[in-house]
């Protein structure tokens, strides 16, 4: 992993502008207990990641800005930060793998990366809760039902529903995620050079 | 008249030795973490003692910080409802029935939740940024310690254009009516606003002839019991296995 001095700073300001959206909306969107915060944030996260891997286009380069992002965040203050710590490390390696099979960056590449890296705040409860804090599977298996039952109005019985409603919204968002990067990305290089251009979205 | 003892220098004191370094903080939580998601359920409370015994000699303050209010808000919502919502409820306790599988289970997320909180407010309290940005530099990541220190450096700057771009887009009018593009181009300004800061770090730093491959990795801190301690969060890990 050797990048050029342009190339590091344009990955250190990417990645601290996710620490930063960690640090200030994550930590409120945790304090008000929004639903779903985590998918909001890591679509925001993987937008920036993708942004920043369209400006510097080598392997690595996400998870160097997952890796700023993360050590940002280690020293915010606050609650505890151990998960949104491995949440922010495992969208940028998840993200890392899917743009590095791709090999060639393209609008389809960064809607996979972005739902793949979105769909990881779904399924990260399943592995540090029982890993980090003791929980059982089925402890966060009711807690996933029971957020489909709460913001989806199905009724927890209707388990698979349940799962695959969810699914679906996180690769959505995901994706919708991804083709904005991708989008906005494109916009970023015209616009950075030639200062003077009629921006159309 | 000047005294002769005034003229002479003043002897420079030796930079006291830490005992523990970098490496050894690194070990310690690694060591903890990982003990008590592999220590198995029915001796969890022995190795919970251990390890808070040794997260409190090693970060002393981290055991204080976890008792504030919001810790104590936080550790009850996360340990009330399985008590009464995981199995079936069996027993009360001044008639109020609870689940004696869900309290078991309940006291064990407690114990592994308080391991985890104090060793990662200790770690976080105990370390420097730069110390962190040093090893991992030397795990791979050249160059990480430029970037963070350019990010560091960047926050206040990026949280302030960030600011400024929301306000005024918000004072012109710009989320009422069309919010998705509105949204679009906070992002592109923002985004723009942080590549055009790039360019000037950039210039910057090639300006003072930074180069990447030729750039010492920052320096880390050392301590004369790292190793043992390295050995011993080795042992404390394979003891949570095999016991």
């Amino acid at each position: 992993m050797k990048f050029k001095t342009r190339e590091l700073v344009t990955l250190a300001v990417f990645g601290a502008l996710w620490g930063l959206d960690e640090i200030s909306v994550g930590a409120l969107l945790k304090s008000l207990n929004v639903p779903f915060s985590g998918m909001f944030l890591a679509a925001i996260g993987l937008l920036i990641l993708m942004i920043g891997r369209i400006f510097v286009p080598h392997k690595g380069s996400s998870v160097f800005i997952g890796a700023i992002a993360t050590i940002l965040k280690l020293f915010s203050l606050g609650g505890p930060v151990i998960g949104p710590m491995i949440g922010i490390m495992g969208e940028a390696i998840i993200a890392e793998i899917v743009l590095s099979i791709a090999q060639k960056p393209s609008r389809l590449s960064f809607i996979l990366a972005g739902a793949a890296g979105v769909f990881w705040p779904l399924i990260q409860p399943f592995i540090t809760g029982p890993l980090l804090f003791g929980l059982s599977l089925f402890s966060v298996w009711l807690d996933l039902l029971d957020i489909g039952n709460r913001f989806l109005g199905l009724d927890t019985s209707a388990a698979l529903w349940i799962v695959l409603a969810l699914i679906a919204i996180y690769w959505i968002v995901g994706g919708i995620a991804g083709w904005l990067a991708w989008d906005i990305g494109h916009i970023l290089q015209v616009r950075l050079r030639r200062d003077t251009i009629d921006v159309t979205l | 008249m000047i005294k002769q003892k005034s003229t002479n220098l003043p002897v420079e004191s030796q930079p006291e030795q830490l005992r523990l370094g970098t490496i050894s903080y690194v070990a310690i939580f690694l060591g903890l973490i990982f003990g008590v998601m592999l220590a198995p359920a029915d001796r969890l409370w022995m190795f919970a003692i251990v390890y808070l015994i040794v997260a409190g000699i090693v970060f002393p303050i981290s055991l204080k910080r976890i008792l504030r209010l919001k810790m104590l808000i936080l550790w009850i919502i996360f340990i009330v409802p399985p008590i009464f919502f995981l199995g079936e409820i069996d027993r009360s306790i001044w008639g109020i029935g609870y689940s004696s599988e869900g309290a078991l289970a309940s006291l064990q997320f407690a114990i592994r939740l308080l391991v985890v909180l104090v060793t990662v407010n200790g770690f976080t309290a105990a370390i420097d940024i730069v110390s962190v940005a040093g090893m991992m530099e030397r795990f791979g990541m050249q160059g990480l310690g430029f970037s963070l220190g350019v990010a560091l450096n960047l926050l206040p700057t990026l949280q302030q254009s960030s600011l400024n771009t929301w306000h005024s887009l918000r004072m012109r009018g710009g989320l009422r009516h069309q919010r998705w593009r509105g949204l679009q181009l906070f992002i592109i300004t923002v985004m723009t606003n942080t590549l055009r800061r790039a360019e000037e770090i950039a210039l910057a730093a090639e300006g003072r002839g930074f180069s990447p491959e030729h750039s010492r990795p920052l320096p880390m801190k050392k301590g004369t019991w790292d190793q043992f301690v390295i050995i011993g969060a080795i042992l404390s890990i394979i003891c949570a296995i095999i016991i």
